[in-house]
């Protein structure tokens, strides 16, 4: 391969040495006593083994499991019905709704996130709504709170299951659905029976995206939670910038990464589906 | 599912999907309406009108983060480009051995969470004692590893869309290697090459997870200065700034489509081009 080689080595070199040589050696850091920020040459699991037997750390990795799975539940039920009007509409508006159903996606997360806190703020659009129309007293408060950070991040990554199921749907062959109406299903039936069983590939990586993207997500949770509902990602940012513990951010680190493979393993699994939809930038 | 004359249920989507519309867009389009607030809280429906937040976003306190993002994202888009491209070139043209362990260091950053590659480069850059490379270098060198596999996928779609035929027919008839390259491969994946450098800016410019790890106080992108401003509560310069960089990519993106398809690389189905 003579020919081909600097074209290859050039770029390997570069993820070599800032991408896998930097994500081996976070799991070295991660068994080894830290000083601080120096881990020193002492092999360790206490890191593991206080992440683990702590009940304030596995409850911020339940919290975690828990939000990411509303969050791919939320992301898939909502752009279902999207992704299938999209692929069927023979609207002329076809091409800038869909655009307009991708847009979001050139938005930062923190952007996608403000929006939310400026609904539900204390003096925010929600509770201006509730007490214009009689239903409160006083305002509530949603935030800080896990179920805010669940639909903040549902709404932030939408696009991915918008893309996900629009693509299973665009694989399918569309004479499928006519061939079932045509013989006396009705629509509904068409659908239990035709469409989503053959689109279910797309629904499952749309949702382990989702789930995926969403447990390792730091900006959401730290503008709608707080200290009560700290996540990995915001611990990790905690363990890191403030209380300068590398060894166990880099502990919650490797748990994390575990967690996102393990969940892209399932995909795998699944019928390999999940690749396809992340072609678009996050 | 129209042809099927069954037109209740399509009413009844169309409804459903005006409302998840309306969940997708309505956050942002009360964050702009909430940037001509009048009032110093983050109110909505606003209280009066006042271009002030705006002024303020375009002080100098927000245009020196803005002005760093985008000389980062520029930065990385072409960085990303230059190696993407020939790293793509070599995987869909040619054969060589330990190819898949190529592909999958590729797609690796895509696939691990952004913000364990921010915490493992921070780390691995003081062990190697280039602590000072924190702030721009470092954020730079994050930023292309993972912006790197959106412009080797756009420009590996582009090449394998590509019939073979040209270039051995550019060849046959006499043009040099070179030549075949500049004349017929190039303008034929410039797409591709468009594509990914215009998602690499994108990726740059809204990164988060990343940037929060390998920013250094005076050398920090913009999405880290909002979020370190945040920690002092919601004024409505925040909703400016965040719709400034909004309308930014936006804007770009909406350039480049006019003379790019980019958008047929987003959900154009790529799985079946390949």
């Amino acid at each position: 391969m003579p020919r081909g080689l600097p074209l290859v080595a050039l770029p390997c070199a570069f993820l070599l040495l800032c991408f896998a040589a930097p994500t081996a050696y976070l799991f070295s850091a991660s068994v080894l006593i830290a000083e601080g920020m120096i881990p020193q040459d002492q092999p360790t699991i206490d890191n593991f083994r206080l992440i683990l037997s702590s009940p304030l750390y596995r409850g911020v990795i339940l919290r975690t499991f828990v939000v990411g799975f509303f969050v791919g539940l939320l992301v898939v039920l909502l752009a279902y019905p999207l992704a299938y009007f999209l692929v069927r509409t023979r609207s002329r508006w076809k091409g800038a709704l869909i655009a307009l159903s991708l847009a979001p996606l050139l938005a930062s997360v923190i952007v996608r996130t403000y929006g939310w806190y400026v609904i539900l703020n204390q003096d925010g659009a929600l509770n201006s709504l509730l007490l214009w129309a009689g239903l409160v007293e006083r305002p509530l408060r949603f935030l800080p709170s896990t179920p805010a950070i669940i639909v903040g991040l549902a709404h932030a990554l939408l696009p991915y299951g918008v893309l996900s199921i629009m693509s299973a749907l665009n694989a399918m062959d569309p004479a499928l659905e006519r061939a079932a109406l045509s013989l006396g299903a009705s629509p509904a039936r068409t659908f239990w029976r035709v469409t989503l069983p053959l689109t279910l590939p797309g629904v499952a990586a749309g949702f382990i995206l989702a789930f995926a993207i969403a447990i390792g997500a730091y900006a959401t949770p730290a503008i709608l939670g707080g200290p009560a509902t700290e996540t990995m990602a915001t611990m990790i940012r905690n363990f890191m910038l403030v209380l300068l513990d590398w060894g166990l951010g880099s502990a919650m680190g490797v748990i994390l990464l575990a967690s996102a493979l393990a969940l892209l393993a399932v995909a795998g699994l699944l019928g390999g589906g999940a690749r396809r939809g992340t072609a678009a930038p996050a | 599912m129209r042809s099927g004359g069954a037109d209740g249920p399509w009413i009844a989507l169309r409804a459903v999907v005006a409302a998840v519309f309306a969940f997708a867009l309505g956050p942002i389009l009360i964050t702009a309406a909430v940037s001509f607030n009048g009032s110093a809280r983050s109110v909505f429906p606003p209280e009066g009108f006042s271009l002030r937040w705006w002024g303020e976003a375009f002080s100098a306190r927000w245009w020196e983060p803005m002005g760093f993002s985008l000389r980062l994202a520029a930065l990385t888009a072409l960085v990303s480009a230059a190696i993407g491209a020939p790293l793509a070139f070599a995987l869909v043209r040619r054969r060589f051995r330990g190819k898949a362990l190529v592909e999958a260091l590729v797609v690796g950053p895509l696939v691990l969470p952004t913000l364990v590659t921010g915490i493992a480069l921070l780390q691995f850059l003081h062990v190697l004692g280039l602590g000072a490379l924190v702030g721009f270098w470092g954020l730079l060198i994050g930023h292309v590893v993972i912006s790197l596999p959106f412009c080797v996928r756009t420009v590996a779609v582009s090449l394998r869309a590509m019939p073979p035929q040209l270039e051995a027919a550019a060849a046959s008839l006499g043009a040099p290697p070179h030549v075949v390259l500049r004349r017929v491969t190039f303008p034929v994946i410039s797409g591709g090459v468009f594509a990914g450098t215009a998602f690499a800016f994108v990726h740059s410019f809204t990164d988060v997870n990343l940037s929060l790890f390998l920013a250094s106080p005076g050398e920090r992108p913009v999405t880290v200065a909002i979020l370190a401003f945040l920690e002092f509560g919601f004024a409505p310069t925040l909703a400016a700034v965040s719709m400034l960089s909004l309308v930014i990519p936006l804007v770009l993106i909406a350039l480049l489509e006019r003379f790019v398809p980019i958008g047929d690389f987003l959900y154009a189905d790529p799985g079946r081009r390949r």
